[in-house]
């Protein structure tokens, strides 16, 4: 397997999606597990394929980290499905699938055999994946704070009750891919903790996320509060998955660098 | 204002102050002495912070305070500090060395760790309060308030206790003695035989894997051998031994291997907190969210 076959796998995936998001609409609910499952198999089937040729797990670099989370969206979406039935949730995680989806065959980036000695550890996958899970999930709790932050008074009790639970399950796995993470870095370079600049935004971005959690539970009427306390958050998210690369206090001091040159 | 019950208003007004406080403490004293806080400071700054806690605890009838600390808004607005001095740490280049910028030393910045001290405060008395009104569903709660309280406080107590070494061996030359980061020698009790160091590179000459076959000495008279690669360190008396460097410039053929020799008396005590922590997620995952009230 490598990489020029991806736009294969992916245009099956996503059609395969694509058809699962329609029939939630219509609700042929039968169909709409089956075409979203067959399409998140299609997808992993490349990612297996991936990490066999490349001889390692694929989630050293940025590209790599795309793959799982295009492949999470939808796992995630049809998990919310089954549970709270939204018909609009497919689209949407497939759509953000397909965005991501386009940064990988647009923008590659390195996709080389290396894998440098620090990262060849059992702790790799799980941190990496498990972080990934949690990113879809905050992500879908974001456009959930967004629908709610215009539909306003219009909001539910359930669509409330649904954003929590994305939030306390990625809250969750964000927790345990920071419990990871120090665990594996003991192994691998003798400290659990750093504050090197990636370590500082994931503390910075979980402390966010106690706060909403903390805000729902003492003060539950204001949820619009908590909505726009969730975009903070995913701000955070993003500034320590990605934007720290761009950010002069980390600029090559991060230990956390995918791609090395 | 002040009036009972507390909201988050007076939460704010306590957090400001507190950041006032270390303002001036950083103003007067400098910037936090860490390394202070070795053995048996950081012991009896142990005892001490429990002897608080358990005070706290039991006046909590008397000093509304101390109650108010176990109520949501509490947690509410310290956690909004810590947050925001994250944030700011993230922003703000972080440098070693004295005489720098407050802000630019964040860790040793007082109202950090006032902020900091106060969050575990707050997480202990909650914990507490969870232990002595023991109920199976609020065990996560328990987990998760306990586990941090114990990972940060034995993390940061024990930081001036952790002893980082690095060690040269060559081919065949037993070392004993390791410099630590002022490249002061020190005798940290056991000495190194390097045997043999491979290497293996990629095709285009990245390293693969580098390892050191190793024999360890003692002060009590045991050897060890073993082999250290990175991510597989070895572990005698209580010193962990990192596969650190060799020589770069020679390669597969270095005829040296530099080692980095770690000592954390109180790593139990972070990993017990963490493991807490992890179990405490986990059930965050089975419980789920609270239903909510009527919007």
């Amino acid at each position: 397997m490598s990489w020029d076959s991806f736009v294969w796998f992916a245009l099956g995936a996503v059609l395969l999606w694509a058809a699962g998001a329609f029939f939630a609409w219509k609700e042929r609910r039968a169909l709409v597990y089956v075409c979203t499952l067959a399409g998140i198999a299609v997808f992993f089937a490349f990612i297996l394929g991936m990490w066999i040729s490349l001889e390692r797990p694929p989630l050293r670099t940025m590209g790599e980290t795309r793959l799982w989370y295009s492949f999470f969206l939808p796992v995630a979406g049809i998990i919310v499905y089954s549970r709270w039935r939204y018909k609009w949730i497919l689209s949407f995680s497939t759509l953000l699938a397909i965005v991501f989806i386009c940064v990988n065959l647009f923008k590659p980036e390195i996709h080389s055999k290396s894998l440098m000695p620090a990262l060849q550890s059992p702790w790799f996958a799980p941190h990496v994946i498990v972080y990934m899970f949690s990113y879809a999930l905050l992500g879908a709790a974001t456009v959930m704070a967004v629908y709610m932050l215009i539909r306003k008074d219009k909001t539910t009790e359930k669509e409330i009750n649904l954003t929590d639970n994305l939030v306390y399950v990625g809250l969750a796995f964000l927790t345990f891919g920071m419990l990871f993470g120090a665990l594996w870095a003991k192994e691998a370079w003798g400290s659990y903790w750093s504050w090197d600049p990636k370590e500082t935004w994931a503390a910075a971005t979980w402390l966010c996320y106690l706060v909403y959690l903390h805000l729902r539970k003492a003060r539950p009427g204001e949820w619009k509060t908590a909505c726009i306390l969730l975009l903070v958050c995913f701000v955070c998210l993003q500034i320590c998955w990605w934007g720290i690369n761009y950010l002069p206090s980390a600029r090559g001091l991060s230990i956390h660098t995918y791609n090395m040159k | 204002m002040w009036v009972k019950p507390w909201t988050m208003k007076e939460g704010f007004l306590i957090g400001g102050g507190l950041l006032v406080t270390g303002l001036l403490l950083q103003w007067v004293l400098g910037p936090v002495e860490w390394s202070l806080l070795a053995w048996p400071v950081n012991l009896i700054l142990l005892v001490l912070l429990v002897l608080v806690i358990g005070v706290m605890y039991a006046l909590r009838r008397k000093v509304y305070t101390f109650e108010w600390m176990m109520h949501g808004s509490a947690a509410v607005t310290c956690l909004s500090y810590a947050a925001a001095l994250a944030i700011l740490m993230g922003l703000i280049p972080q440098v070693r060395g004295e005489g720098v910028p407050w802000l630019s030393q964040m860790l040793r910045f007082w109202p950090f760790v006032l902020i900091w001290t106060w969050m575990m405060l707050i997480s202990a008395l909650a914990a507490l309060n969870h232990l002595l009104r023991w109920k199976v569903k609020e065990i996560p709660f328990l987990l998760n308030h306990l586990g941090v309280f114990i990972a940060v406080v034995s993390a940061t107590l024990g930081n001036a206790d952790i002893r980082k070494l690095q060690m040269t061996a060559f081919t065949g030359e037993p070392e004993w003695r390791a410099l630590d980061e002022l490249g002061m020698v020190h005798e940290p009790g056991l000495a190194i035989e390097l045997h043999q160091f491979t290497m293996e590179e990629y095709p285009d000459h990245t390293p693969k894997r580098f390892a050191s076959d190793i024999t360890v000495y003692t002060e009590d008279g045991k050897s060890v051998r073993g082999t250290v690669e990175v991510n597989k360190p070895l572990k005698v008396n209580g010193w962990k031994i990192y596969q650190y460097g060799y020589d770069s410039f020679r390669g597969a053929e270095s005829t040296y291997s530099v080692f980095q020799l770690v000592r954390d008396p109180w790593i139990f005590w972070v990993y017990l907190g963490i493991f807490l922590m992890i179990a405490g997620a986990l059930c965050l995952l089975f419980f789920m969210a609270p239903k909510p009230v009527k919007v």
